[in-house]
């Protein structure tokens, strides 16, 4: 396995509060990568610097081994990694395929002036979420109209779009139900076998064990653990960001 | 069928009004009354699809109506002057585009809510068109070509009718057809969301209250070639009108969203209800309070959309 991304050192402070005092996370290409600790622990600061909504203080983030500035949004969707925040990031009102394109809509040319391609919108629209099982007849449906877990859909085909190789969930089944929950889980799995990278943060023990194959805990602001999935419970898993665990490493 | 009422239910009953005044109200189908209603139509038309541009965007601008009578004594200012008409009816309209841009970079740059950035510059081009005249209208004598477009006909059809239609056309066509009006619409139904897909929101509002300055400008210098003559506040009325046949047209085709269609079929609704609300001797104030229904019947219609947009303050 090739190492996709990689974060050594990462600082970061808000004033006086140290929101990452060094962090790592090494992530693999085609896994499904969980980050997890308890509130504070520097989750999120951690993924607004992967994702460029705030720049770190010190440290290095590299994507394929090389050394990148992620120092805006449109730079880590460059670097082929996009975000998928909790509130999804969706126009509600407005059709599947609007939101799936929104911001980067496909044009035609009609006499020479610009124009949108409707009709390839939503045959690309339907092609992605054929690709991740999704069933959704309607590409014209209003995404308000939608279930938890099929407004999740639409927002991963927004980042297929965008061409990611890595997309980062963030608490992705929060607000959902139990079954939205699996519908989103199943998401995920396919992703994974389409060779997308995912990095999910999540409270949910059950959703970290059930679908990711390493998990990153961190603590403090510090990378406490980052090990494999294998043989974990998801009461182990909760043992470990309580209590913190020792500092192995990965055994592989 | 609720689907049905809900995008064609205001458009079918101002069909209904229309047939009604049709055989009940004298006068009302004759060819020059008719000429009148579309020549109202018109003027309403014109400034109505400027103001969905903004609305679209979640901005209000209240200030089209007196930048219209801005431009519209700029412009026959000028032409009394002595001025050419065309370089003229230019001034005028570059006057409105730029109450129209400065309303948009006050708002976008200067985060000061439309609602009162453009309560000041009408009160300010009210102003500002005060002071050119005086308080009294230019009158005067008028280059025949210029109040033909006004007045002139094609093909036995009134040349306001073109304009009109073209402006709608442009308007439908940008809104429905290009990346600009998407990009406008995901601006206001949805700002962070689109600021997060790289859409640049700002300047989305920029444009869309711009358009609106635009709009004034062609519809002041079709007005002082109606009437040849120009005068404060010889738009004023259009404030209500418009807001009026925009937020109607929300209750159609597009139902809770500002749409091109909708503010056209609303502008001819009003202008048609106005009219024939004439014919049949109702009292003149009968139209305010007709215009004031409208209003806030059209936004209890589509209050879902419009709670989180423009009018939450």
């Amino acid at each position: 396995m090739t190492e996709i991304l990689s974060v050594h050192g990462a600082k970061k402070s808000y004033g006086a509060v140290k929101a990452l005092r060094g962090a790592d996370l090494v992530v693999e290409e085609g896994e499904v990568h969980a980050l997890c600790g308890d509130n504070g622990a520097g989750k999120s600061t951690l993924i607004k610097l992967v994702s460029g909504v705030e720049n770190p203080d010190g440290g290095e983030i590299a994507v394929r081994g090389e050394k990148v500035r992620l120092s805006n949004p449109h730079a880590a969707l460059a670097a082929g990694i996009a975000t998928i925040h909790q509130d999804l990031g969706l126009a509600p009102g407005m059709m599947i395929y609007q939101n799936i394109f929104m911001g980067s809509e496909l044009q035609k040319h009609l006499l020479g002036i610009p124009v949108l391609d409707r009709s390839a919108m939503i045959a690309k629209s339907q092609e992605f979420l054929v690709s991740l099982n999704s069933v959704m007849r309607d590409m014209k449906a209003r995404v308000e109209n939608l279930s938890g877990g099929q407004r999740q859909a639409v927002a991963i085909c927004r980042a297929l779009r965008w061409k990611a190789e890595i997309i980062i969930m963030d608490e992705p089944t929060a607000a959902l139900g139990v079954r939205e929950t699996e519908e989103v889980i199943k998401l995920i799995r396919r992703l994974k076998e389409n060779g997308v990278t995912v990095i999910l943060i999540s409270h949910s023990m059950h959703d970290v064990t059930a679908v990711a194959d390493r998990v990153t805990i961190l603590r403090n602001g510090r990378t406490q653990i980052s090990r494999s999935t294998a043989g974990l419970t998801p009461e182990k898993l909760s043992e470990l960001i309580v209590e913190g665990g020792t500092d192995e490493d990965d055994p592989d | 069928m609720r689907g049905f009422v809900a995008k064609y239910g205001t458009a079918l009953a101002g069909l209904a009004v229309l047939v009604f005044f049709l055989f009940f109200a004298r006068n009302f189908a004759s060819s020059a009354n008719i000429l009148n209603i579309l020549k109202h139509a018109t003027f309403l038309t014109i400034l109505a699809t400027g103001f969905t541009f903004a609305l679209l965007t979640s901005e209000l601008d209240l200030s089209f109506a007196n930048l219209a009578s801005l431009a519209a004594v700029v412009t026959g200012g000028l032409i009394a002057g002595g001025t050419a008409w065309p370089l003229a009816a230019l001034a005028g309209l570059g006057i409105a585009s730029a109450g129209g841009l400065a309303n948009g970079i006050l708002v976008t740059a200067i985060k000061v809510p439309s609602l009162i950035t453009t309560l000041g510059t009408a009160a300010i081009a009210n102003g500002i068109a005060f002071m050119i005249t005086g308080g009294v209208a230019f009158v005067g004598r008028w280059d025949p070509l210029f109040l033909s477009l006004a007045r002139g006909k094609f093909f036995g059809v009134p040349v306001l009718i073109f304009f009109m239609l073209g402006v709608v056309f442009i308007a439908w066509f940008v809104t429905k057809q290009t990346k600009l009006g998407v990009h406008m619409l995901a601006t206001g139904e949805a700002q962070e969301a689109a600021h997060r897909a790289g859409i640049a929101t700002s300047r989305m509002k920029l444009i869309g209250l711009t358009l609106s300055g635009v709009t004034a400008g062609i519809a002041a210098v079709l007005l002082v070639a109606n009437l040849s003559s120009a005068a404060p506040q010889m738009a004023g009325d259009y404030l209500l009108n418009g807001i009026a046949a925009v937020l109607l047209g929300m209750t159609m085709f597009e139902p809770g969203r500002p749409n091109v269609a909708g503010t056209f079929v609303g502008a001819l609704i009003i202008s048609v209800l106005g009219n024939g609300l004439v014919l049949f001797g109702a009292p003149y104030y009968l139209q305010d309070i007709m215009l004031g229904v409208i209003v806030i019947a059209s936004v209890s219609v589509s209050a879902s959309v419009l709670k989180k947009a423009a009018f939450s303050v």
